[in-house]
């Protein structure tokens, strides 16, 4: 199969909806920058608290910025910051958690008992105690959420490495002297690595929104770097008169922070079936019927 | 049962010792020197020998584990320092504020329990119909939505438009309470009401469930004698969860609506770098969040036979 | 006697995303009161589907098509509709499961299960369903049912709990109770107990007694008629002795050829049959057995046999072009 077949063979049975909307983030994230209308950063107060027009096609904010180019550099900011968080964590994690279960023992008690810690607390109070405490800045957001969303994948990651140490192949592979680096990195490594990405995209939801949290508390993107917590939080003062401009942006998060969890919820629940569709059962039951059923009623007292 | 409980306490007690350790650690490795700030505070424009006075008053020349214990020691009275921004007793001002955030927080508990046993079961009812269809996006609606925005969304159109609530303060009584504890509910509630969803679905396809349809009994009633019961531990421990991430839901909720809680405080304290206000905080909301998982884990032990009769784990 | 159940060329199909599966094929049976009709058969042949799908047991979200009749005493189960299935549960015809442990609710006590079902369809309420649930306790031959009333499932054995869910079983004294290898989860000693109580009940209670199983040794103690089923088809049906002794179908000879018997030398090979069965996902033609088949001629694979009786009767029937070749069973039954 070519890797497009393979591609579509591997996204087939997840929702195509938020698949799109997903893709559409990803592409908004990437190439926005280069394709809005207006500059997302200049001011221009004469233009300011417009409603949708053909300059502004979705108006302007209380400074005169285009909330068009706005939201989609908005995009931008978070697709950022949600992959280096999570590089940063899936590292971490990934690393620890395999190490664990690689190791067992007191290395694996120690990782894990600070992982339980970490797992028992709410993930948005270590990087707001971080941010108290080292102040705000794009890379301490960054470090702070990433400090407080590696837990998880370490969890993910040691259970199941300790699976996969307790396959018959593992023990196979060390009797015909396979070294521990080699059966670290090329048989381990790789399947933990796999499970969590996809925990961590059913997770990527929750990221986005805990960094839009912080840029709406003010701890998190720093104006004028646009971002969409902090784009409502700006806006906030004039919901009265200008909710679109809180609107906005709390719906630009929503969407994709549902198509998120919606694909999450889709691998989740994959697991009791669901009644077949009406034309699928109508198909299946006239295939049933033209096979022949010949008469096998009673027959009695026939000899030969 | 009494030596799970009595090994479940001094689980608990260990890790508030190192919840403590780990908010004072924090603290210190703070870059910056407090003194300074202090002084700043006094007398703006300080001299080296008034910061170096504060240096002494506040122990900060002392070896590190005599500046915890001192910092320990003054927990139990109330005395968790002095706010570096306001000057007043940290200890005092986060006593005041317990009782509003525990109103927002009990509410808000209570609004999030009924909404996932609401929403759960309902499309449990019928699975794959119309009311699970329509449940399962509402669920998912609610659980991706920002509670800011939520919470703007409601003060837009119940207070500002609608007058029905006020949009901000604790203290028009029980108006006040309704759309906090919906904006901060909601989230969890709706969290909780996929996990009641699937696992009622789960417990039908039990071997227990088809013993009570061969009984003769109907589906609504399998759903909540049999199946409800054994999906019970399984929701009170992500309802603790919920409950700690709610407290975390306060910081941006009180704020939102003005109401002067120890979230709205742990807040301030970190936008303004008050490391005394951030300890203070941050100890209170993890030894919340270990004794809420204390009693949650004694709960499910209770509600589980086996356990009960056993003594835990 | 007219029968209590009775399938009139009852076919299941079910059906999946990928692929039709036909689970029984035209299997026609009947079952009178008082009596004890084994079904036996290798997994997958559709022994337990063949008396679920008729009375609505099965798994939740799995599509069923049900073809032909099935009756339980006055009642078509097929035409009713699962209103009237759900009526009939409990109450005209009981279950009784493979595993005991599993079959009971883990997180309510015994005594609710059980007085559960006396409120449901004997209507009593309250002390009333209790002090009824104690005496059906003590019918199966539960001791201390005051105190076992109150204890959970993980504390009684495999043994006890079958008892309670026989409990649970009679206590609306049901026409028919099928019991799907009832004893395959316990101990040998408490296989014995369990179908002499079975049979004690039917007597008492002049049920009719459908018992699903893979055992010939259960089929001999426990049963009145035998039917053996092969790839969702009726293979042979008559009476035990009959069947046991001087089995026609080749299939029936082979299953009890295959179980080893006392005077065989040590070491000597298993008496099994070569080959799978065939996939139900498609039609079959021909004899299902035909290609495992030690008699089987051209024929076989061409043109389903239909069943016929054997030595003149209808009691006794099989599905097989070669008994025409040898009418007269190899030994004479008594």
């Amino acid at each position: 199969m070519t890797a497009l077949q393979k591609l579509r063979a591997a996204l087939a049975g997840f929702p195509r909806l938020a698949l799109w909307i997903i893709a559409g983030f990803l592409f908004l994230g990437l190439f926005g920058p280069w394709l809005v209308p207006h500059d997302p950063l200049k001011q221009n107060l004469l233009a300011a608290g417009q409603g949708p027009g053909l300059t502004h096609l979705l108006g302007t904010d209380h400074l005169g910025r285009d909330t068009f180019s706005r939201l989609i550099a908005a995009a931008n900011t978070s697709l950022v910051g949600i992959t280096l968080v999570l590089g940063i964590a899936l590292v971490i994690g990934i690393g620890l958690g395999t190490l664990a279960g690689y190791l067992r023992g007191w290395a694996e008690e120690s990782i894990m008992r600070v992982t339980d810690v970490g797992l028992a607390m709410p993930s948005l109070i270590i990087a707001l105690a971080m941010i108290g405490i080292f102040g705000t800045g794009y890379w301490n957001m960054v470090i702070a959420l990433a400090l407080a969303w590696w837990p998880s994948f370490c969890r993910v990651s040691r259970g199941v490495a300790v699976g996969v140490m307790n396959k018959p192949h593992i023990e196979a592979l060390r009797v015909m002297g396979a070294s521990p680096a080699r059966i670290f990195f090329i048989h381990l490594l790789p399947t933990t690595t796999g499970s969590v990405l996809v925990y961590a995209t059913a997770d990527a939801g929750g990221l986005a929104l805990s960094i839009a949290t912080l840029s709406f508390l003010g701890l998190g993107i720093q104006p004028p770097t646009p971002e969409w917590g902090q784009m409502l939080v700006d806006s906030l003062p004039y919901l009265e008169g200008d909710p679109r401009q809180v609107i906005l942006p709390g719906l630009a998060l929503t969407l994709v922070v549902v198509a998120f969890n919606f694909l999450g919820e889709s691998i989740a629940l994959n697991r009791v079936p669901r009644p077949l569709g009406r034309r699928i059962l109508a198909r299946r039951r006239a295939e049933a019927a033209a096979w022949d059923t010949p008469p096998a009623g009673l027959v009695t007292g026939e000899k030969a | 049962m009494l030596g799970y409980v009595i090994s479940r306490f001094r689980n608990a007690i260990i890790l508030l010792v190192l919840a403590s350790m780990l908010c004072f650690g924090l603290v210190v490795s703070a870059p910056g020197n407090v003194a300074v700030l202090i002084a700043e505070l006094r007398t703006p424009g300080a001299t080296f020998a008034q910061i170096e006075e504060i240096e002494e008053e506040l122990g900060l020349n002392d070896p590190l584990p005599l500046r915890y214990w001192h910092w320990l020691s003054g927990v139990p009275d109330g005395d968790f320092g002095i706010s570096y921004k306001t000057g007043e007793e940290v200890g005092a001002a986060m006593a005041r504020r317990l009782t509003v955030t525990a109103t927002l927080l009990g509410g808000a508990a209570a609004f999030a329990c009924l909404l996932s046993l609401a929403l759960g079961f309902l499309g449990a009812l019928r699975p794959h119909g119309v009311v699970d269809g329509l449940t399962r996006v509402g669920a998912l609606l609610g659980a991706s939505t920002p509670q800011f925005f939520l919470g703007a969304m409601l003060i837009y159109g119940f207070a500002l438009k609608l007058g029905w609530f006020p949009t901000f303060g604790d203290d028009d009584g029980l108006r006040s309470y309704i759309l906090p504890w919906i904006t901060l509910g909601m989230l969890p509630g709706c969290v909780l009401s996929r996990l009641v969803r699937v696992g009622l679905e789960e417990e039908m396809t039990r071997p227990f469930a088809l013993t009570a349809r061969a009984k003769g009994l109907p589906r609504n009633a399998i759903l909540f004698r049999d199946a409800m019961p054994n999906v019970a531990p399984a929701w009170l421990t992500a309802f603790g969860a919920q409950c700690t991430a709610m407290t975390v839901g306060s910081v941006v909720v009180e704020p939102l609506f003005a109401w002067p809680g120890v979230g709205a405080m742990f807040l301030q304290g970190v936008q303004f770098r008050d490391f005394m206000v951030v300890q203070a905080g941050l100890l209170i909301f993890i030894s919340f969040f270990i004794l809420l998982n204390l009693a949650v884990d004694i709960v499910v032990m209770l509600l589980d036979p086996k356990l009960r009769r056993q003594g835990g784990r | 006697m007219t029968p209590v159940y009775e399938l009139r060329d009852l076919t299941v199909d079910l059906f999946t995303r990928s692929a039709a599966v036909r689970v029984v094929d035209g299997v026609s049976l009947s079952v009178t009161a008082g009596e004890c009709l084994a079904i036996v058969g290798e997994s997958g042949s559709g022994k337990t589907v063949m008396s679920f799908a008729p009375i609505g047991l099965m798994p939740e979200g799995v599509s069923v098509g049900l073809t032909g009749g099935a009756q339980l005493a006055a009642t078509d189960l097929i035409a009713g509709g699962e209103a009237a299935l759900a009526r009939l549960r409990g109450r005209d015809v009981a279950v009784i499961f493979q595993d005991p442990m599993t079959a009971l609710n883990p997180a309510r006590r015994i005594g609710s299960q059980i007085a559960e079902v006396c409120t449901l369809h004997l209507g009593l309420k309250g002390h009333a369903a209790q002090a009824r649930a104690l005496d059906l306790m003590r019918l199966v031959g539960i001791s201390d049912p005051e105190a076992r009333m109150r204890q959970y499932p993980h504390e009684l054995s495999g043994g006890l709990c079958q008892r309670v869910v026989i409990a649970m079983a009679i206590a609306a004294e049901p026409k028919l109770l099928i019991a799907d290898e009832p004893t395959t989860a316990l101990d040998v000693t408490v296989q014995a107990q369990i179908l002499d109580l079975l049979r004690d009940l039917r007597v008492r209670l002049g049920m009719a007694m459908i018992l699903i199983t893979h055992d010939i040794g259960v089929v001999a103690n426990a049963a009145d008629r035998v039917a053996v089923m092969y790839a969702g088809r009726l293979a042979e049906v008559g009476p035990v002795d009959q069947v046991l002794r001087a089995s026609t179908h080749p299939y029936t000879s082979a299953l009890i050829d295959a179980i080893p018997r006392p005077d065989d030398p040590v070491g000597s090979p298993f008496r099994g049959l070569p080959g799978m069965p065939p996939h139900l996902a498609g039609p079959i033609r021909g004899c299902a057995f035909a290609p495992r088949c030690p008699s089987a001629t051209p024929a076989c694979s061409e043109l389903r046999p239909p069943m016929r009786g054997i030595a003149g009767g209808a009691d006794w029937q099989a599905a097989c072009h070669h008994l025409t070749l040898s009418a007269v069973p190899k030994e004479a039954a008594a």
